[in-house]
């Protein structure tokens, strides 16, 4: 397997914090895994997703993506990186309000260059079942539609990584399971796929590797290579878990 | 109440950007406001002042020198009048101070005190001798003359020379910039400088109160009637005097005063889009004041004060400000007027322009801060911005189509997202754009009449003749040059035209007088003896238009005149005849040219011509480049126009920095997300910097064509100040390349006041944005 997202001894420290949001993280991903990062509130696993994501640099340490060191990149290289590299999905969706489902969708193929994206933006909509809602604006959808909008936008520059910040996070169960198994079929499909989520369920249910964070630093590892294997994990993070 | 200062304090030391927007904006509108209503009513004090202590004459007669002292001495009576002065014999003179020739009209006089007309000695005293003389400040300041300074009588074969004993100040005549002077000699001196045709009699006569244009007209009717035909050869009275000494000021305060509504419009509406914004960005913020118990009325209160206190503080020293400003404008009045200068001010009228303005704003904010007290606690805890609809989507569509780049697309659309923020920008906007317009195109029209007036571009060289030379023998001299290509004599006379109370100065033309640049605002130039043009303030007083056939007179004698045209001329405020030398000499066959209008031949030198002209006859002629300065006055009037360009333009400039500023802020989140989806920092500042490129580009638009027609209208309140109606030529002084280059600099200055709202979205930190949720 291609490594695609490599982190060393990452080290993360806020202005006026005591401690670090995350403390000498070491971490492999390779390409067309699908990766859970697991932890409580406050454990330093966004910062983590931003890190990767180019939103935030680190204080020490390296962040190398497709075999680009992020901290080697000023302001507009990572911004191109996001634009080229990444596609993100957050929890509160984040869609523009005054721009239809389609055009924001579109927002990230165009501040590319591409003009010509609508028949991608159309097919990526009809793909996770919302076509219909093309021209309607954020306000009109439900949550569930919305996180569907995003992950379509997140999706049309075709990322080589797809990172999702707790996307079920505001949705109810219903509409959370749904977006949960969109992710699996683009994973499925090749996507490598990196999710943030601070239950236990959802991150053994689709991914295929699950990384504990506590305190800053990587806790656990687990590979899940088969659905008894995932059962097991739930079982023993969640008693971790209580245990804490 | 307390715990509305204190929220009130807290936001403002929160929002110190917006304090500062506010304090500039309400600063400069303030202060311009206070300059104005400073000058308007302190305008006409000083004239006032001086009028009353010099007991100046409200009328001024000139009577032919042939006339009868006892007929003259019983024209107090006739009249009822209070006092009297005079009569006092007058002679018209040449002068020369080393090498500049000029003429006054000298008025033989014992004693500058008297019933009427008391002149204030300012400088030296009053003549004792034959050889002395008096002159005017105003001339002597213009002229540099001192006292002490001797000057050549050179009208009169003698050529006495003459000391300057003193300079005065005379309520009774304009300042030298705009006016013929007067100076004065023992009446002893001068039967022997008199010649024939340049001497008169001058009265003064003083009334009990200031009479009215009317009862002035009457007077002359009177006089007129009761005296034998020829006797009045000229007139003036003090409502002329007083609006050639106020004019300056009194188009500086139209000025002033328009611009200064202009400049609180754009602070109101500055004002209203900041309050607005900031209630959009506190949502949850009043969510939470009204759920710890503020009331409505207390929310209100809040927003009110944060705004007031700035706006308090910019009064508090735009006021103080604008009325040091106008000081100097005042002084220039005193010292005309030979009064001591002290600061004039009214403090009345400085705290009814501090409520005026606290007023306006207060009302500006009043608005949107109601908006905030009425929202509902559980709604706008929730929310935590407005909701916001489909707005820009036509604006954005249309750009898509011109395939502009995404972020400016974004930007065009976000333009007018929020119609009231949009129009209330516009408003500052065009206001700026508006006033350039003006502030470009006054001064070229003052320009264009100043040319008009001064036949700048069509003569070369004045040449005035003292009377003692022959007409034949300066003609002489003049066409033996070889760059003499054309010449215009001209003089001056009196003529007296019915229902007009004073005698009106016609100026003579001989020769083609046609191609001297005089604007002809109506009708046509005169062809053949006969026709005459005047102004409007002339035609209007005397009830004529064009085409109208009317008898006048001139010492005495009848003369048929048709008006054949409107003409601009702001001599006596738009009471002059222009007419050809056939016209007069009909009546007066010995008329002589005053003065030679010489246009050269191209590539000639003026300065050589007029060494040549002046060494051919060094004493009775004067021989000058043409003088086509502007006049001071005008001056004073274009500093101030550009102070008020670079004030509303400044205010306009606020007025959209705002706007972007609520802006990104407001959509501080829509911008995180858009650089988390990989918009580069330089395309935030593309789409902030689109979005006020629009809004400058529609408010530049919108404004230019209501700044021409402000600037025409504003150009007509001046022509209509100087007696006269606007000539065309004065309106066209943009050129289409202009007016489209002006919105697109307001573009280029609204993208430049984009940086810093700009650069701070594109510093936006995503992470911290995109978490606060």
């Amino acid at each position: 397997m291609t490594e695609l997202v490599r982190l060393t001894d990452v080290i993360k420290v806020y202005q006026g914090g005591i401690t670090g949001a995350l403390n000498g993280v070491s971490l492999s991903i390779d390409q067309g895994e699908f990766t859970a990062v697991m932890g409580p509130s406050g454990s330093g696993k966004s910062t983590l997703l931003n890190l990767i994501a180019g939103l935030d640099r680190p204080t020490s340490g390296d962040v190398v993506v497709g075999g680009t060191n992020l901290g080697g990149l000023g302001e507009a290289g990572l911004a191109r990186f996001r634009r080229d590299h990444v596609g993100f999905v957050f929890q509160f969706f984040h869609l523009l309000p005054n721009l239809t489902a389609l055009e924001n969708v579109l927002i990230p193929a165009q501040l590319k260059g591409r003009e010509n994206a609508d028949a991608r933006g159309r097919k990526l909509l009809e793909r996770l079942g919302i076509a219909d809602v093309a021209g309607r604006y954020p306000a009109r959808l439900s949550g569930g539609q919305q996180q569907r909008v995003a992950i379509a936008r997140a999706l049309i520059n075709n990322p080589t990584l797809l990172l999702a910040d707790e996307p079920t996070g505001a949705l109810d169960t219903h509409s959370g399971e749904q977006v949960m198994d969109l992710l699996a079929q683009l994973h499925r499909d090749g996507q490598t796929i990196l999710l943030v989520t601070h239950d236990a369920k959802l991150a053994t249910r689709q991914a295929s590797r699950v990384v504990s964070v506590m305190d800053g630093k990587i806790v656990d590892d687990a590979r899940l290579e088969t659905k008894e294997r995932a059962t097991s994990e739930v079982v023993r993070i969640r008693g971790e878990e209580t245990s804490r | 109440m307390t715990a509305i200062v204190v929220k009130a304090i807290a936001d403002l030391k929160r929002r110190r950007l917006q304090a500062a927007v506010i304090f500039v904006a309400t600063l400069l509108a303030a202060g311009t406001g206070t300059m104005a209503l400073t000058l308007l009513s302190q305008t006409h004090d000083p004239y006032q002042a001086a009028f009353e202590a010099q007991q100046g004459a409200h009328l001024q007669v000139a009577y032919d020198s042939r006339s009868d002292p006892k007929t003259m001495a019983a024209t107090p009576q006739l009249l009822s009048a209070t006092a009297s002065g005079g009569p006092y014999p007058v002679t018209s003179l040449q002068f020369q101070a080393g090498s500049r020739k000029f003429g006054l009209d000298t008025i033989g006089r014992d004693d500058p005190g008297g019933p009427v007309e008391k002149l204030r000695i300012t400088a030296g005293r009053w003549p004792s001798s034959n050889d002395e003389i008096a002159l005017t400040r105003s001339f002597s300041d213009l002229n540099n003359i001192a006292v002490g300074q001797k000057i050549k009588v050179i009208s009169v074969a003698q050529e006495p020379v003459l000391t300057v004993t003193g300079e005065v100040v005379d309520i009774d005549e304009g300042s030298a910039d705009l006016s013929s002077q007067h100076a004065w000699m023992l009446s002893s001196a001068i039967p022997s400088l008199s010649t024939k045709d340049s001497s008169y009699y001058l009265m003064t006569y003083r009334f009990a109160t200031d009479p009215s244009s009317a009862q002035l007209q009457a007077d002359m009717d009177r006089l007129r009637f009761a005296l034998p035909p020829g006797s009045v050869v000229g007139s003036v009275n003090y409502i002329l005097i007083r609006n050639v000494f106020n004019i300056t000021n009194q188009i500086v305060t139209s000025v002033l005063i328009a611009f200064s509504i202009f400049a609180l419009a754009a602070t109101a509406a500055i004002v209203a889009n900041l309050v607005t914004g900031i209630v959009i960005s506190a949502y949850r913020e009043i969510g939470i004041m009204k759920a710890v118990g503020f009331t409505p009325r207390q929310v209100v209160a809040v927003f009110e004060l944060q705004i007031l206190i700035p706006a308090a503080a910019a009064c508090l020293v735009g006021i103080p400000a604008g009325t040091i400003a106008s000081q100097p404008l005042l002084a220039n009045s005193s010292h005309a007027l030979g009064l001591a200068y002290t600061p004039s001010f009214s403090v009345g009228l400085d705290l009814v322009t501090l409520a005026g303005a606290l007023l306006i704003v207060a009302l500006a904010a009043l608005l949107p801060a109601f908006r905030a007290g009425l929202l509902k606690p559980v709604v706008v805890i929730a929310n935590a911005s407005s909701p916001r609809g489909r707005s820009g989507r036509g604006l954005r569509r249309l750009a898509a189509q011109m395939r502009l780049p995404r972020a400016v697309v974004l930007g065009i659309g976000d333009a007018f997202a929020r119609p009231a923020r949009a129009i209330l920008t516009l408003v500052a906007i065009f206001m700026g754009v508006a006033t350039i317009t003006v502030a470009l195109g006054l001064p070229r029209s003052f320009t264009a009449i100043n040319n008009s007036e001064t036949n700048a571009g069509n003569v070369d060289v004045v040449v005035r003749k003292s009377p003692a030379l022959s007409d034949a023998d300066a003609l002489r001299i003049i066409n033996s040059q070889p760059e003499t290509a054309r010449v215009v004599a001209e003089t001056g006379n009196n003529f007296t035209l019915p229902g007009v109370g004073d005698p009106v100065n016609a100026r003579v033309f001989r020769g083609d007088s046609s191609h001297l640049g005089y604007m002809v605002v109506a009708g046509r130039w005169f062809n053949v003896p006969g026709e005459v043009l005047a102004p409007k303030a002339l035609l209007q007083d005397a009830h004529l238009k064009i085409g109208d056939h009317f008898n006048a007179s001139v010492h005495g004698s009848v003369v048929p005149l048709v008006v054949v045209g409107e003409v601009y001329d702001i001599n006596n405020l738009g009471h002059s005849l222009f007419m050809d030398w056939a016209t007069l000499s009909a009546v007066e066959p010995e008329v002589s040219p005053d003065a030679y209008l010489i246009t050269l031949t191209p590539g000639a030198s003026v300065n050589t011509y007029v060494q040549h002209v002046s060494a051919a006859q060094p004493d009775l002629l004067d021989v000058e480049p043409n003088n086509t300065g502007i006049i001071p006055p005008v001056k004073i009037i274009d500093s101030v126009l550009l102070i008020l360009m670079i004030v509303i333009a400044l205010i306009g400039v606020g007025g959209i920095f705002n706007t972007l500023l609520l802006n990104t802020r407001e959509r501080v989140r829509d911008t995180a997300t858009l650089k988390a989806v990989g918009m580069s920092p330089r395309q935030v500042m593309a789409m902030v910097a689109a979005s006020a490129g629009l809004i400058a580009l529609v408010g530049g638009i919108i404004a230019i064509p209501i700044g021409v027609g402000l600037h025409r209208y504003l150009l007509d309140l001046i022509s209509v100040s100087a007696g006269n109606d606007t000539p065309p030529a004065a309106y066209a002084v943009f050129g289409p390349l202009e007016l489209v280059a002006i919105p697109v600099i307001g573009v280029l200055v609204a993208v430049a006041a984009a940086l810093i709202p700009g650069r701070w979205a594109a510093r936006t930190n995503v992470v911290e944005v995109l978490h606060a949720e």
